[in-house]
């Protein structure tokens, strides 16, 4: 992912005493067991929040048809009549073997959701993170290169205002300008089908509505990173010993002023897997989100279960990637755990 | 938290200009409502003109008129629901940084630490499919999401202002616990709590619009900016307005809200120490 590269140029600072190493690696079985239970208080809140039902859940999840016969069918589905607990138990042991249920709605198993939604789910995702480590890191090396001169504060005000703007108003004015007014791209992904590779006309918006926010975020901690590190006497003395300026630049300054930005990936992860709803939502493209969305909106529970579980399950293991990450750049300050 | 970069100086211009971005969207929220007036005969779906100069809606309602009263549910629900975060997290960050107990820290931040994994509107999506909630559920369930990073920052800012000898001389004087709880170790912490509310808050703006622009706590034909963008999307092609005025609002009041903390927290006084000594950190990992 985004920091291996820069994790190979700061192996060599590392350091290789024993007492450090076993420090890391009581730290990194630490981070690991919180990994195991956050994985574990996902599954239980997942199956908790959707058996918490008031009342009669088979009553309340027919919902607008309550005829006897789809209250006794959603009934028979879930197995309300076995106790809660050999149902959390059947319900595990079945997610373990990757076995995810069937839908309420279709009857379908809920893993030809998950297969259908994933595709173009995972492309918009990748074309993001793949875009977002170079140009936040280029905006943000810029604007300290320039500090205080116009080019920085045009960045610095612009990724300052964007960060807090939802995807939702900025991508409908987006669509509003570039469908409506210049007639450039389509707005929506409509009648392109979940192939979206062979049309990018159609991921162009979406992808920069995605990229917005984190772009924003991370290259102002790369600025703010980078204009210390330019200032530090490590650096002053390169210049001394005559090293070219860009090479003091990438590889000298950079890969400290990357740790506070390590740190903020994860964060960074929380809103893609947000975000990734609201544009799907938005450009009406049938991935994970939008499957999430529709099954929310028929209160599908086996479906919301097993997308829930995927996607919590998601931010856990990147999570525990993106501190992992950020300890490699930063071995002193303890993250997290 | 938002970075604070070490350049950003009080400047008047960025102040007021932030501030002028901010009043337009939280004026039309707070006033709105009471210069709304009588709702008007329905007229078609998507028309300009006729009386409407910001035209009609999906279901044939003034435009304008829905954009002065939609703002209300947005500022509302996130002040609700920031504040409410911080009731429950300030006890508990104070508590866990204070307690001499290690049982009762953990006891008290673990369960946070698990939670913080997973992702917040998951969590609001979740709660939706099986409550169905109105506004103040909204406003619980955000407030519920924001408590675990907030009761982190706080908990790390007070850890540090505890661990002060002016805290060991205070219990050495036998002050009681709250004296030193609020009187000291809070407003010790208050400067980075200012910074982490505008923070908070932003991102509390940020969650509220998008749970409502995905139908959550809000009836369908709600009069909410959020709803609003989303119910008239249908229409964008023929009557672009009822869209582009309520999501113009919602930009300026998350982007003016998160430019006007920023001027204000980061003051000439306020600025961070740029590193010109080495930390020890750095002279570690750069020999």
């Amino acid at each position: 992912m985004s920091g291996t590269e820069a994790v190979r140029g700061t192996g060599a600072v590392r350091g290789t005493g024993t007492a450090h190493s076993t420090g890391l690696r009581a730290w990194v079985a630490r981070r690991l067991l919180l990994g195991a239970g956050q994985t574990v208080a996902v599954v239980l809140l997942v199956f908790a929040l959707t058996e918490a039902l008031p009342g009669d859940a088979a009553v309340a999840l027919a919902g607008d048809q309550p005829d006897p016969a789809r209250i006794a069918a959603i009934r028979e589905a879930l197995h309300l009549d076995r106790p809660a607990h050999e149902r959390l138990a059947a319900w595990a042991a079945g997610l373990l073997h990757g076995d995810l249920g069937t839908s309420l709605t279709s009857g379908r198993p809920v893993a030809t959701y998950l297969a259908g939604g994933f595709g173009p789910t995972v492309l918009l995702a990748a074309l993001t993170v793949a875009l977002l480590i170079p140009v936040s890191v280029g905006l943000g090396v810029l604007a300290a290169r320039r500090e205080g001169r116009l080019a920085d504060r045009l960045i610095s005000s612009a990724t300052l205002g964007v960060y807090a703007v939802p995807e939702f108003a900025l991508g409908v004015l987006l669509v509003t300008v570039f469908a409506l007014r210049l007639g450039w791209l389509p707005p929506t992904a409509v009648g392109y089908g979940t192939d979206l590779l062979a049309h990018p006309a159609a991921l162009v918006l979406p992808v920069l509505v995605l990229l917005a926010r984190p772009v924003c975020s991370l290259a102002r901690l790369v600025r703010a990173g980078m204009i210390d590190a330019l200032a530090s006497p490590y650096v002053a003395q390169a210049r001394r010993y005559g090293i070219a300026g860009a090479r003091v630049r990438y590889t000298h300054a950079l890969p400290n002023a990357l740790a506070p930005a390590a740190q903020q990936l994860a964060r960074t992860i929380d809103w893609l897997l947000c975000g990734v709803i609201v544009v799907e939502a938005l450009f009406v493209i049938p991935g994970l989100g939008t499957v999430l969305m529709n099954a929310v909106a028929e209160r599908d529970i086996p479906v919301i279960q097993g997308l829930a579980v995927v996607f919590g399950l998601t931010a856990v293991v990147l999570n525990l990637g993106a501190d992992l990450v950020a300890r490699r750049f930063t071995p002193r300050a303890a993250v997290a755990a | 938290m938002t970075p604070r970069t070490s350049t950003a100086r009080r400047r008047p211009g960025r102040f007021a200009l932030a501030l002028l971005i901010t009043a337009v969207p939280l004026l039309i929220a707070l006033l709105g409502p009471l210069l709304a007036g009588e709702p008007g005969p329905r007229a078609a779906s998507f028309t300009l003109g006729g009386g409407h100069w910001a035209g009609t809606d999906f279901v044939g309602r003034d435009v304008w008129r829905q954009v002065l009263l939609g703002g209300r549910t947005v500022v509302l629900t996130a002040l609700a629901a920031t504040a409410l975060a911080y009731a429950v997290s300030l006890p508990l960050g104070l508590i866990s940084a204070l307690t001499h107990r290690g049982w009762l820290e953990e006891l008290l931040m673990r369960p946070l630490d698990v939670l913080l994994a997973v992702p917040s509107l998951l969590l609001i999506l979740l709660a939706a499919a099986v409550f169905s909630p109105g506004t103040t559920g909204l406003a619980l369930l955000v407030a519920l999401v924001n408590i675990p990073d907030a009761a982190r920052i706080i908990r790390a800012t007070a850890a540090e202002a505890a661990a002060r000898s002016a805290v060991e001389a205070l219990r050495m004087q036998g002050e009681t616990w709250w004296r030193m709880a609020v009187g000291y170790v809070g407003r010790s912490a208050l400067r980075t709590l200012a910074a982490d509310a505008g923070t908070r808050l932003t991102g509390v703006l940020y969650l509220v619009a998008t749970a409502a622009f995905l139908g959550v706590g809000v009836a369908p034909d709600a009069a909410d900016w959020a709803v609003m963008v989303d119910r008239n999307r249908t229409g964008l092609f023929v009557q672009p307005w009822a869209v582009v005025l309520p999501a113009v609002l919602i930009v300026a009041l998350t982007m003016g809200a998160n430019l006007l903390f920023d001027a204000a927290l980061t003051g000439p006084g306020r600025r961070r120490t740029p590193l010109r000594e080495p930390s020890p950190v750095r002279k570690e990992t750069r020999p």
